[in-house]
């Protein structure tokens, strides 16, 4: 006779799932469904696809969502408690943090999925390599780009976007001399989950970076592109005065909403706003905005940006069981790659509705996709030649998520003056290498 | 010899049990639970290790360069909010006391504040704060006292106590009304015999109203304090801790700690820290000020 036995974890799911009546658990699951789980973004292009892949294949998809600033949370805490998750959208910041925790599978020995590589940038391959292994296909990849409000250079008689940030400086200047507007930056400083990209973008623009090859923190640097990015930060807005110091409180959706009222000539923003910004119905500097290359600064200057990619993930759980796995590939494929006609309708679907960035390259060819870059974008040269530009952020590591409080606190206290860039970066760097040897 | 019960101990104990159980189960064991938490060294996303570590945790925070900032930022925050509260709330209560035409719309319009949920009156303050069109700028530069709209959340100097504002808006109704409950059971025979005694208005004030208002007093002092000290709603909406370090209060740090950098073992050494913190401070105001109002 074969003894049975039941976990503590084990009964009290079951009793919690009869307490609730389990309506997201898997006890209440039909057979043949896919458990996703996602952020807030886009859900209606997301159902949309949910019910093609229903139709297509037969398999039902459980599908929750949470907003994005608790999802990594809410993601974690699901996980920790073996939650019955499949597939999961996820940060190309947290995949060496969740490869550790043994929470991602990877897909190299899925030759169904693996082979999209040949067919996606290199970049988004790359950030969603870690250690040598790929860990799922993408959902989108972007970066961040500095645009312009072509208004507002028109109205100063400025005739070209600045190249390097001193040209920034004397542009914004030249507007504020016109009595054209108070503050012509706009860059959103506030303490949410965008600064790292915003300061990691701005710091690359220096030739700067964060760590070393080794790892190391080197953002605390004398001379070094991080301390010359916050320098040029501070100087903005105590003495050009061309940033407002309420930088410090705009958080990234502020700053979309208040650059699209056209009350500023120059801000970062991720690519994917470009459509919303021109956007008449959501912006009235609609038809105005167009991007450029990101500024160059100091002697060592680029014109890198910061880049990022979501993805999808597999669980191991999902990967251990066949039935499982076989669902859950053939849903990462309908959604991370082609649809069972051949096409990458998800990835268009969502440039085209949203704005988001494919990593497939042969939807550059699109004409559809070629259209919707021309009417939101005025062309998609600057885009594309920014994206080959895109550097992932140096500080994805598994401590990212312990460290990244930080570094947010050193950037703004950077920005109100209460502690010099050496000093505040210096103590961010000092906390990364305290977390590195901690986690050896 | 066993202990012997009597039918009504026994009914009792049996009477009783079902809610001792539920407190048990939903108040003494997550207690203990996060105190057995706050002796490990547990990072949720480092599933496979959670060495149990004594009071390292406690250690590591109370030498955390951050905690003490968090302390400060508690102290000043907990300090003003309640000295201002405390010293409203007895004058709203004084002029409550009174009748006059409208009082009773008064009184019930006080609640109002009062009633309305935390995030709403996050929001709000939040909204009359603005720098772009928020109500304050746009008072002050009509009246002329400042040239052009503020980032008035964004000003380190003036974050605290523009969130303390905030808080005094919504918890000053509710101590104005426990001092009023206070104030209406004085009798009216104490303030009849001072004015034979020819006391001014401030001396009856002095010698009747605010000795008899002791105990109301207290009340409102342990209450606020417990509340303030602890507060975390409006910090959350308003600043999140920000700008920099400039609410950065010991609840938010418990939040930071917990919740981003998931690093529960020290998210609850910081929660038992707080707990004694507000312990401390209530025993106290009883110790104190409940002594001379015996």
């Amino acid at each position: 006779m074969t003894q049975q036995t039941v976990s503590r974890r084990t009964a009290l799911q079951g009793l919690v799932a009869a307490a609730l009546g389990a309506p997201g658990l898997a006890a209440a699951q039909p057979a043949g469904a896919v458990n996703f789980i996602g952020w807030s973004a886009a859900v209606d292009q997301v159902k949309l696809h949910i019910a093609a892949f229903e139709r297509d294949t037969g398999l039902h998809v459980n599908y929750e969502n949470f907003p994005w600033a608790q999802f990594r949370t809410a993601l974690v805490t699901r996980l920790v408690g073996d939650a019955p998750i499949d597939v999961a959208w996820i940060s190309d910041a947290w995949l060496p943090e969740f490869v550790e925790a043994g929470w991602l599978a990877d897909i190299e020995d899925m030759p169904g999925l693996k082979h999209y590589g040949s067919e996606t940038s290199a970049y988004c391959n790359q950030s969603m390599t870690y250690k040598g292994k790929q860990y799922g296909l993408s959902y989108y990849g972007d970066h961040m780009s500095f645009m312009v409000n072509t208004d507002v250079m028109q109205k100063a008689g400025i005739a070209a976007p600045p190249t390097t940030w001193d040209e920034v400086v004397a542009q914004c200047l030249k507007i504020k001399a016109a009595g054209i507007m108070e503050y012509p930056l706009l860059l959103s400083l506030g303490a949410d989950t965008w600064l790292i990209e915003f300061v990691s973008a701005l710091s690359f623009s220096f030739g700067g970076s964060f760590v070393d090859d080794k790892g190391d923190s080197v953002m605390g640097a004398p001379g070094g592109g991080a301390v010359a990015a916050a320098k040029w930060l501070h100087a903005a807005i105590h003495t050009h005065k061309i940033l407002a110091p309420g930088a410090v409180e705009t958080v990234e959706l502020n700053g979309l909403r208040a650059f699209g009222s056209g009350a500023h000539a120059f801000t970062i923003e991720p690519t994917y706003r470009i459509r919303s910004l021109n956007d008449p119905a959501q912006a009235t500097a609609a038809g105005k905005i167009r991007p450029a290359l990101m500024p160059m600064g100091g002697a060592h200057g680029t014109h890198d940006t910061c880049g990022w990619i979501r993805f999808y993930g597999m669980t191991p759980a999902a990967k251990a069981d066949r039935a499982r796995r076989e669902r859950t590939v053939k849903f990462i494929e309908y959604f991370g790659g082609r649809d069972t006609h051949g096409d990458y309708s998800l990835q268009k679907l969502l440039l085209l509705d949203v704005g988001l960035p494919s990593c497939a390259v042969p939807l550059a060819q699109d004409s559809a996709v070629q259209g919707f870059w021309e009417r939101w974008a005025g062309g998609g040269a600057v885009i594309a030649e920014q994206a080959m530009k895109a550097r992932k952020k140096d500080v994805i590591s598994p401590w990212f998520g312990e460290w990244v409080e930080t570094s947010n606190q050193a950037w703004q206290s950077i920005c109100l003056g209460r502690a010099t860039p050496e000093a505040a970066l210096g103590a961010a760097g000092a906390k990364w290498n305290e977390l590195k040897r901690a986690f050896r | 010899m066993g202990l012997r019960l009597s039918y009504d101990d026994r009914s009792a104990a049996v009477l009783v049990f079902p809610v001792l159980a539920v407190l048990l189960v939903v108040a003494a064991y997550p207690i203990l639970y996060s105190f057995w938490v706050s002796l490990h060294d547990i990072v949720l996303t480092r599933p496979l290790r959670r060495p149990f570590v004594w009071f390292e945790n406690y250690e590591r925070m109370l030498g955390d360069a951050r905690f003490h900032t968090a302390v400060l930022r508690t102290t000043v925050y907990t300090v003003v909010t309640v000295s201002v509260v405390s010293v409203l709330a007895v004058g709203v209560a004084l002029l409550l006391n009174e009748t006059f035409p409208g009082h009773k719309l008064l009184n019930a319009l006080l609640l109002l504040p009062w009633a309305t949920p935390s995030i709403v009156n996050g929001l709000m303050w939040k909204w009359i704060y603005d720098p772009t069109y928020g109500l304050m700028n746009a008072v002050l530069v009509k009246l002329g006292l400042i040239e052009s709209y503020r980032a008035w959340l964004g000003d380190p100097d003036l974050t605290l106590l523009l969130i303390s504002n905030a808080a005094i808006w919504k918890q000053m109704p509710l101590a104005a009304l426990l001092l009023l409950v206070t104030m209406k059971a004085i009798p009216d025979d104490l303030y009849r015999a001072a004015k034979v005694d020819g006391a001014t208005v401030f001396q009856r004030f002095v010698h009747v109203t605010l000795p008899a208002l002791r105990p109301g007093l207290m009340l409102v002092l342990v209450y606020e304090t417990m509340i303030s000290i602890r507060h975390f709603d409006l910090f959350l909406i308003m600043t999140q801790g920000g700008p920099g370090d400039a609410s950065y209060t010991l609840s938010w740090l418990i939040y930071v700690e917990t919740f981003r950098s998931l690093r529960f073992g020290t998210g609850a050494a910081l929660s038992y820290l707080l707990a004694m913190l507000t312990f401390l401070l209530s025993w106290l105001f009883i110790r104190f000020l409940g002594e001379k109002t015996a």
